[in-house]
């Protein structure tokens, strides 16, 4: 049986005299297994958040069922926060505590007796590398700092799922790639995570399964690899140019283009951008050049890559996804 | 439960860290106002003696209701207005209710605390001025404290949801100001008669019940409420605020 199950998960705010009614979830459904590493990728208002949110109970659902480990939410709230555990993005630390408090005073609401939550939080500060603040309040510590404490305070009540919504946002990179560390061993451990993220370098390089989240809809859900190899080709192609005509039918004809997509403009690109799935072979490029030379159009930026999942991503809406 | 007690011991730690501040917050106050009519102006000729004796209770009042509004107020204020520490506790095992109902008697004990060393505090002063010596009836001062603070707390949960965070510091002049002086601190109720039908209008306000509960236990010899009408009025509004409280927080806490 998963750990965790969600099925047709949806989330309609209510309006105010000012603002209509936002629909954040229209009908999400995936399930999450002992250990696995979970990603939600999507741009900012996609879902994410409050699909997490209505896990942890934080979040009223409009509809749909959510249920961790046999408890389900909205039926035994108490049951459910005792199975998860919330690493939110805003940072929620209590600023009147020290660290080492915040831990022990956390495994005192779920009950432990003293000496295991003396126990655990030694244990724990220690792992998450902020042994050395634990007198320190909150407000003293760095960005990184802070995350790890908010994982350390998760990770008090072993919890069977951990929660993580956009934990390296505001992240330098150096504190991010510690943190991703920091995630990948405690999930060798066997911890089980679900992250939100719009970084699609976190979600390849965490997850075993990510789902592409997009308008409150799972686009699609797999392995980052398996992701990958849906598209098109081995590699994709991407042009950006100034076109007097429209070149994509004599891109069309060359043998090793698969496909061809317009991507949409993002704010403040001005130049089109025609992105080719492609088998590379011999001479590939210099056909695409002509081409693209034949059609009259002038060509700036050229980029032959790898797929990656911002690629499935664009593949799948259009859009780039933006960080 | 656990969870409960656990979140109270929390709040109640932070609070005694913070003993000094609260207390000269909640005391400075009614001290120099009993100095001001319990001391200088009768001296003066302005008031009479008695008029010490008549609001010293009344200080106490407001010094439970100012201190439950604002061991409740300021936290749940800052929680909204975008630090959210609120939801480590509702992250915690333990329902809504259980949250609310936390934070009114965290509220209600820096309320009873502000009462139990803001009434020795004057009665000392009045003693020291020669103003007569206040014996308060302490087996129903201390249970009339216990329920003035939770309604003190329980109005600051109401307000503290019912708010907006920028307008938080409008509070103090618009509702908190009025509140006092129309809260019989500074006259007892029964004496209000005098302004006929009129005198109905203070029962709305809650600090009404508190100065005339604080008038039973420190100074049953000046005119008060009948008890029956006094245990109705804080044990209703008690409830009311509870009600309203739970019900905005749970609105603003769980999306």
């Amino acid at each position: 049986m998963s750990t965790l199950l969600v099925e047709n998960l949806t989330k309609t705010y209510p309006g105010t005299r000012k603002a209509p009614p936002v629909e954040a979830v229209k009908g999400i459904s995936f399930s999450v297994e002992k250990g696995e590493f979970l990603g939600l990728l999507g741009p900012n208002g996609a879902g994410k958040s409050t699909t997490l949110g209505c896990i942890s109970t934080l979040v009223r659902p409009s509809g749909g069922r959510i249920v961790v480990d046999g408890a389900e939410v909205g039926k035994d709230s108490s049951g459910v926060k005792r199975r998860i555990a919330v690493v939110p993005q805003m940072r929620n630390l209590d600023r009147e505590l020290t660290v080492r408090e915040l831990l022990t005073y956390h495994g005192r609401y779920f009950g432990l007796p003293a000496a295991e939550r003396e126990a655990r939080a030694t244990r724990l500060l220690d792992e998450l590398q902020v042994a050395d603040k634990a007198g320190a309040k909150p407000a003293t510590l760095s960005g990184g700092q802070q995350q790890r404490v908010m994982i350390a305070r998760a990770l008090m009540h072993d919890p069977q799922v951990v929660l993580l919504d956009e934990p390296t946002t505001g992240l330098d990179p150096q504190a991010r790639r510690l943190l991703w560390e920091t995630l990948r061993s405690l999930h060798e451990r066997g911890l089980t995570f679900i992250l939100t993220t719009h970084y699609m370098e976190e979600a390849d390089r965490l997850c075993q399964r990510v789902a592409i989240v997009d308008h409150g809809k799972i686009l699609t859900l797999d392995t980052p690899a398996a992701l990958k190899k849906s598209l098109p080709g081995a590699q994709v192609l991407d042009l950006w140019m100034r076109a007097r005509q429209p070149l994509a039918p004599r891109l069309r004809e060359i043998a090793g283009v698969l496909k061809i997509e317009a991507v949409e403009a993002t704010d403040g690109e001005e130049l089109e951008r025609l992105r080719l799935f492609v088998d590379p072979g011999e001479g590939l490029l210099d056909r695409v050049l002509a081409a693209v030379r034949e059609g009259g159009a002038d060509l700036r930026h050229v980029s032959l890559a790898q797929p990656s999942l911002e690629d499935v991503y664009i593949h799948l809406t259009g859009r780039e996804l933006r960080e | 439960m656990t969870a409960f007690l656990a979140l109270l011991r929390r709040d109640l730690q932070v609070a005694s860290r913070q003993a000094p501040f609260l207390l000269i917050g909640t005391l400075t106050q009614p001290i120099l106002v009993i100095l001001v009519f319990g001391n200088i102006l009768p001296r003066l000729g302005l008031v009479s003696a008695r008029f010490g004796i008549v609001m010293m209770p009344g200080l106490m009042a407001i010094a439970i209701l100012m201190a439950g509004v604002q061991g409740v107020l300021m936290p749940l204020v800052q929680d909204f207005s975008g630090t959210r520490e609120v939801d480590e506790r509702l992250l915690a095992p333990i329902s809504v209710l259980g949250v609310t109902v936390e934070r009114i008697v965290a509220g209600a004990v820096h309320a009873a605390a502000a009462g139990l060393v803001a009434g020795p505090a004057m009665m000392l002063l009045m003693h020291g001025a020669g103003l007569g010596d206040v014996v308060p009836t302490w087996w129903l001062l201390l249970p009339l404290i216990a329920i003035c603070g939770l309604l003190s707390a329980s109005f600051g949960l109401t307000l503290g949801t019912q708010v907006q965070p920028r307008f938080a510091g409008l509070l103090f002049a618009v509702v908190l100001g009025p509140m006092m002086l129309f809260g019989c601190a500074y006259y007892p109720w029964a004496q209000l008669k005098a302004i006929g039908p009129l005198q109905y209008l203070f029962l709305l306000n809650p600090l009404t019940f508190v100065s005339e509960a604080m008038r039973l236990a420190v100074t049953p010899e000046a005119p008060h409420m009948p008890t029956p009408l006094l245990l109705f009025g804080l044990v209703g509004w008690l409830l009311v605020f509870t009600f309203l409280g739970k019900r905005a927080f749970e609105k603003r806490a769980i999306l």
